[in-house]
């Protein structure tokens, strides 16, 4: 199963403390050596300030070995940056902490720094100490506290980069203690900063086209932290499903990391019955398999070999067969693997329903096979599919030849002439409103611009009175375009 | 007259051309006529007789005087000779031939005086004036005056003899007059004296000057003349340099008559004085330039030092390049590959010693003066020249051979051998330049010019061209790398860092290219659809439309290999539906019907055209495509009853062939391509899959395509399960239900793989029947529709297309940015997407958005391109 495993490639995609839960749960699930997992976990916390996690985590690496010295300085050290940070920090907490600051502060960024400035003498420099107090926590694995003070500094601060980077800190960190609704709110800020305008990451920065490459991996890393939010918040596959399938999105997952778009396809069928607004999300599986079919030579994995099976090829018994794959790997999967039953029920159902609509008598035996299923939950389960969907009135089991026979009517041809029609009238209405608003816009140029020319007209009257005002009123009316030049002409 | 003279003179130029020795001859030749011509007794004797006796003596002299006329050439020449170069030697050697010359000429004139006075003496003024009873055209006095006139042109002084000629003329004219002599005189004597007398006077008045000289003191005059004609060469030399100072004159490849002893001057000291000359030579228009060449040639074997050796080569090459005027015509191949050695030499030259650098823009310098790297500021002697553009030169002159020969004869293969020095050349220049890293712009240009030597080449032939090169050069950069794939990774990702936006464009295209060829379908559409190409093509250079045309016919090419049917359908459809897919593969020439090409269009289309070597074999690419239309359409043709729809084709030009195969009323056993496919295709209509499967592979052209017999079997395997759609698209309504068992036996197919066919049949809602499991067939629901209800989904269609349509105005009113309604969601975005995907399209693979709308955008990108073509 380690073959399937995405952790090698998502890591990179990582935050060094973001990556800890991920290889936590390798140790749990077993696909790789103890001992590995424990020294890959070393090393990363080696780097950080959690001077004592990374001393338990050394210890269990090598036992009996002698720690190292330099745990003992950094430690010393990081004492004394804390406190030093912390004093500096201190000074702006304790002005915005006051409740008249809290209530003098406005929206405009640049307004509160002034009034912040004048009243309590506080600069720029003590702001960013917020910042780098915030770091600082976040680095010894003080998670809430990091949040806390990255919230100020955003508040505050009116430095671009140094802003986005507290947006990522305050993101992981979010994400880190587990607080999934303001994880979420904090991702589609986050999200809307990067489309917004090209943020690129320092780490980028070097190459070619900072801007546009930049936006690139923003959105590469940005998707392999969303999966922490969507796959843990209860909205999240269908928002997951909604972000992932707008065009920028796609075209990062397919241009650069292929492999998310295991969490697409289990995402999409989980939340196959997923009340949802969009249509996007409801036809998801329809676009999904395609998605999976072009991008079959980059990536496959059991999840979207079953997909495929399923919806390109047909083939029940090779998609059973996909399922049973499937479902290891999820089970393995550090974000899928709360939803392993959700997504095998999903997924049983989406292969009977596909079943039904082609055929017309089925076995019960040969579809509980076809399930994974005992031949007794089988008929159970079918029951309750029958029960469940509109197939009940066409559907109907035969208990003695143990067969269930699909009777399926043919579309009424007015039905689908109604069909065809439905969102015609809307449409047109839609024309309409949007010929209307644009005419608005037009007459309000055109306006702008009639008064432009009035002004140009009167300037100029004053030198040659006669020839520019005959010019000026007679080509208010439509001539609209051609006026500029005809003034100019004149002049 | 004077026409002939000119063209004597011509003539006699082109002799003295040709080599040394001929022109000394042709000085001979010219001394020894002047004898016969000299002994003017018969002249004399025959002289006033009659006026029928006397015309051969006329002619005799006409005769001596066109013989002469080389001389007089000649004496011209020498005198150039003698400013061209200081030599004393090469003075001495030209006064002998002056000399001559000049002689002969007085010589003739004191003759036709002779004759004048002759005929003078017993009152012949026709002799004298016109001539006209002897039909000559020309008078003695006229054939008089016209060689003082040509005395003059050259610089020389009026002989006195002359002036006295004259000067006694004007008397005996005025005495014939007064006297009653005339009465004596016929009607055609007389006539012939009045317009003597008026010639005189118009004539005298030209020499007025000299006359009045003359006549005031007739000796003193004669001393003068001698005094600057005989005994002074220098005096000469200086008139006459003023004169050619002045003139400038067009015959400065008269520098060659007359230097038999010349070549000792070769010299390693005078090669700068040379090389001037040959350059100021250059680009004249009556320059010889093969003799220029030779000269250039001794130079070179003279040349001692490095500098010189690198200013002659530059020279050599450059005259070489300048050989053929005519832009039409290729320049031989011999000198071709001398050339080819030269810019070689070179390149090892200023490879080998980096004190030396050849460079387009440096300052000035001395031309006669030796440089060495002691005395140069920084120690580098930088020379005027472009190494490139020769190799430039010699590429596209390559290329314009390889177009103009014959490309079914042995020539031709004989001359793509030599492909494999010339590719050498392009390595070690890139080598050069990689080494001197100073011409950056000119590195980027020898590697597009390799890459387009290898892009479009099998890894065979690529490998042969690179051991070629590293067996002579053994420096040859980049060519240690392995696989051919990476040699040109490596050269395009060189490419692409440069800043030339259309190198950049072009390298692209070659990588493209090149793993079409590989089969890497996905890859190259990635590429493709990432450069984003397709939306600026248009915009591109003839080169490079064709280049694009190239890239895409191969990636057809790639995806009917790779068995992506459907996408080389698409791919290879634009291409097809212009019926001119020879043109816009640079493969030939089109042929308007309505309107003909101008000389001019047509020229610079046939300079397009690509070597035949480099051609994308059109029938086969017509096969891949018309069998992959088969494959698409005969399907969709079965499943569609109506008869509206019939109409909306995929592939025009395969229903164009299917129509048209369909009325014919007898049809033979099938003998072209298209017979076989069209054959193939009805086979396959009527489900008969094995008839068709084997009129495919029967096709011969598929030999050409690598690895035919993978595709034939691909092709077969698709044509059976295309074979059991088009069955089952056309029977259905025949049946209620069909075994499985029995399609699988039929078509030869697995039970499993018919199942999944059919089922993904139903699912898409093709075909209207449900499977039975139990028993194991499929069952069809048919439904007939009454004529209103097809009449009423036939109006729902098309209230559809009118909304559609007016949506698809509006966008387009409102300049299509995407501002109304929520259809656009990301429009923006996806734009920035697409740039930045472009930016990070070296390091990054994977698609934009494929599958999506690709067939437009191929579309959008060929079809601007054959308007561009049409325009043109």
């Amino acid at each position: 199963m380690a073959e399937w495993d995405l952790s090698q490639k998502i890591i990179p995609y990582l935050d060094r403390h973001l990556a800890f839960p991920l290889l936590a749960y390798l140790t749990e699930t077993g696909l790789f050596p103890a001992e590995e997992v424990q020294a890959a976990q070393y090393e990363l916390a080696r780097k950080t300030n959690m001077v004592d996690f990374a001393v338990n985590l050394f210890e269990a690496v090598y036992p009996g070995k002698e720690i190292p010295a330099e745990f003992n300085e950094k430690r010393q050290e990081a004492l004394l940056t804390n406190e030093r940070l912390q004093q500096e920090a201190q000074a702006v907490l304790d002005v915005i902490e006051n409740p008249d600051v809290a209530q003098a502060l406005r929206q405009d960024k640049n307004q509160n720094l002034q009034y912040l400035k004048e009243n309590y003498n506080v600069n720029l420099e003590q702001i960013t100490a917020l910042y780098n107090f915030g770091q600082f926590q976040y680095t010894v694995g003080n998670y809430s506290g990091a949040t806390d003070y990255l919230y100020h500094f955003r508040i505050l601060s009116t430095d671009a980069d140094l802003n986005t980077s507290a947006h990522w800190g305050k993101l992981s960190s979010d994400i880190l203690i587990g607080k999934w609704d303001v994880a979420l709110e904090e991702l589609n800020s986050l999200r809307d900063a990067i489309d917004s305008r090209s943020t690129p990451l320092p780490a980028s920065a070097s190459a070619a086209d900072p801007a546009a490459l930049g936006q690139l991996h923003a959105r590469t890393w940005w998707l392999h932290w969303s999966l922490f939010v969507y796959f843990n918040h209860d909205q999240g596959r269908t928002l997951l499903l909604e972000t992932f399938l707008s065009p920028t999105y796609l075209n990062t997952i397919q241009t650069s990391c292929p492999w998310i778009l295991r969490y697409l396809v289990v995402a999409s069928i989980l939340s196959r019955k997923a009340p949802s607004p969009s249509s996007r999300v409801r036809h998801s599986i329809r676009e999904i398999v395609k998605i999976v079919q072009t991008e079959e030579y980059q990536y496959t994995d059991p999840v979207t070999t079953f997909l495929k099976e399923l919806y390109v090829e047909f083939d029940f018994e090779a998609a059973q067969k996909a399922l049973k794959e499937a479902e290891k790997v999820v089970a393995n999967d550090f974000f899928l693997d709360n939803f392993g039953d959700e997504f095998m029920d999903n997924a049983r159902y989406l292969i009977s329903e596909a079943y039904c609509r082609i055929h017309q008598r089925i076995d019960i035996g040969d579809l509980s096979d076809r399930l994974n299923l005992s031949r007794d939950e089988g008929e159970k389960w079918i029951v309750n599919l029958i029960r469940e969907t509109r197939m009940g009135a066409d559907a109907k089991i035969d208990l003695e030849k143990n067969v269930i026979t699909i009777n399926r009517p043919p579309l009424p041809i007015y039905q689908s002439v109604i069909e065809k029609t439905r969102g015609l009238a809307f449409r047109t209405q839609a024309i309409g409103a949007a010929l209307s608003r644009t005419s608005q816009q037009q007459q309000q140029q055109q306006q702008q611009q009639q008064n432009q020319q009035r002004e140009q007209g009167q300037q100029q009257s004053t030198s040659q009175p006669s020839a520019t005002g005959v010019v000026a009123t007679s080509a208010a009316g439509p001539a609209q375009g051609e006026l500029p030049t005809v003034v100019e002409g004149v002049r | 007259m004077v026409s002939r003279f000119f063209r004597q003179a011509g003539d006699s130029d082109s002799d003295t051309e040709s080599s040394d020795e001929e022109s000394l001859t042709s000085g001979d030749e010219a001394s020894k006529p002047a004898a016969p011509a000299k002994p003017k007794s018969r002249f004399l004797h025959s002289g006033g007789s009659s006026d029928s006796e006397s015309s051969p003596s006329e002619e005799e002299t006409e005769d001596s005087e066109d013989e002469q006329k080389p001389a007089a050439a000649g004496q011209k020449v020498s005198r150039f000779l003698a400013t061209g170069s200081d030599d004393e030697d090469s003075d001495e050697e030209v006064k002998r031939v002056v000399k001559s010359a000049k002689d002969k000429r007085l010589e003739e004139m004191e003759a036709t005086g002779n004759s004048m006075n002759n005929a003078l003496k017993i009152n012949d003024w026709t002799a004298i004036s016109t001539g006209q009873l002897r039909n000559k055209q020309t008078s003695e006095f006229d054939k008089l005056l016209r060689m003082v006139q040509r005395q003059q042109n050259v610089g020389e002084p009026i002989p006195p003899f002359f002036i006295h000629t004259i000067v006694d003329l004007e008397t005996s004219v005025n005495d014939a007059q007064s006297k009653d002599a005339k009465k004596k005189m016929n009607a055609t004597n007389a006539r012939a004296l009045t317009a003597m007398k008026q010639k005189i006077k118009k004539t005298l008045k030209d020499f007025e000057k000299e006359v009045k000289r003359y006549q005031a003191d007739p000796e003193a005059f004669e001393r003068e003349y001698t005094a600057a004609v005989t005994p002074e060469v220098t005096t000469k030399a200086t008139k006459t340099r003023k004169i050619e100072d002045a003139a400038d004159q067009d015959d400065d490849t008269f520098q060659t008559v007359g230097k038999g002893g010349r070549v000792l001057q070769f010299t390693s000291e005078n090669v700068f004085k040379e090389l001037q000359h040959v350059q100021e030579a250059r680009g004249k228009k009556n320059t010889d330039r093969s003799e220029q060449i030779r000269i250039l040639e001794k130079l070179l074997e003279v040349a001692a030092t490095k500098y010189q050796r690198i200013r002659v080569l530059l020279a050599l090459v450059s005259a070489r390049f300048d050989y053929n005027a005519s832009v039409t015509t290729h320049m031989p191949t011999d000198l071709w590959t001398a050339a080819q050695k030269e810019v070689d030499q070179l390149i090892d030259i200023v490879a080998t010693d980096n004190h030396y650098t050849v460079e387009e823009v440096t300052l000035d310098y001395d031309e006669l003066a030796e440089r060495t790297p002691d005395e140069e500021g920084g120690g580098i002697v930088r020379i005027r020249g472009s190494i490139i553009s020769f190799v430039d030169r010699l590429d596209d002159e390559f290329t314009k051979s390889l177009q103009n020969i014959d490309p079914h004869g042995t020539e031709y293969v004989e001359r793509l051998k030599d492909e494999k020095y010339l590719y050498t050349t392009i390595t070690r220049a890139q080598a050069y330049y990689g080494e001197s890293k100073t011409q950056g712009d000119s590195l980027t240009r020898v590697i597009m010019r390799r890459l387009e030597h290898i892009y479009s080449k099998p890894d065979a032939v690529v490998n042969a061209l690179e051991a070629s090169a590293s067996n002579t050069d053994v420096r040859a950069a980049a060519s240690k790398l392995g696989s051919t794939s990476l040699l040109i990774h490596s050269l395009c990702v060189h490419l692409y860092k440069s800043g030339n936006s259309l190198l950049r464009t072009r390298a692209v295209l070659c990588h493209i290219y090149h793993y079409a060829l590989h089969n890497d379908f996905h890859t190259s559409r990635d590429m493709l659809l990432m450069s984003h190409l397709q939306e600026s093509i248009h915009s591109a250079d003839v080169a490079t439309q064709i280049l694009y045309n190239r890239t895409i016919v191969q990636l057809g090419l790639c995806a009917f290999r790779c068995g992506l049917i459907k996408e080389a359908q698409t791919t290879l459809q634009e291409i097809f539906a212009t019926q001119r897919v020879k043109e816009l593969l640079a493969q030939g020439v089109h042929q308007q019907r309505f309107q003909a090409l101008t000389p001019e269009q047509e020229k610079a289309e046939r300079q397009r055209q690509l070597p035949f070597h480099m051609h994308i074999n059109t029938e086969l690419l017509e096969a891949a495509f018309l069998v992959s239309s088969m494959l698409v359409e005969i399907p969709l043709l079965a499943s569609i009853d109506s008869e509206e729809q019939k109409r909306k084709a995929i592939s025009k030009p395969f229903r164009r062939l299917l129509d048209f195969a369909d009325r014919q009323i007898f049809t033979g056993p099938p003998e072209s391509t298209r017979d076989h496919i069209m054959q193939a295709s009805k086979a396959l209509q009527n489900g008969d899959w094995q008839q068709c499967r084997d009129l495919v592979q029967s096709i011969k052209i598929w030999s050409l395509m690598p690895e035919a017999a993978t595709v034939k079997e691909m092709l077969a395997e698709r044509i059976q399960e295309e074979g059991l759609r088009t069955y089952l698209f056309t029977y259905a309504p025949y049946y209620s239900s069909l075994s499985l068992a029995l399609l699988s036996q039929t078509f030869h197919l697995e039970v499993r793989t018919v199942t999944s066919i059919i089922s993904r049949m139903i699912w898409n809602e093709e075909l209207s029947a449900s499977l039975d499991q139990s028993a194991g067939v499929v069952v069809f629901h048919r439904v007939e529709l009454t004529r209103t209800q097809q009449l009423a989904q036939v109006l729902a269609d098309k209230v559809n297309a009118l909304v559609e349509q007016n949506e698809k105005t509006l966008d387009s009113k409102l300049g299509g940015s995407a501002g109304w309604g929520d259809r656009g969601d990301g429009g923006k975005g996806d734009k920035r997407e697409q740039v930045q995907e472009r930016r990070g399209r070296t390091g990054a693979r994977g698609g934009t958005s494929r599958g999506r709308g690709r067939g437009g955008r191929f579309q959008q990108g060929l079809g601007n391109q054959m308007n561009e073509v049409k325009v043109r």
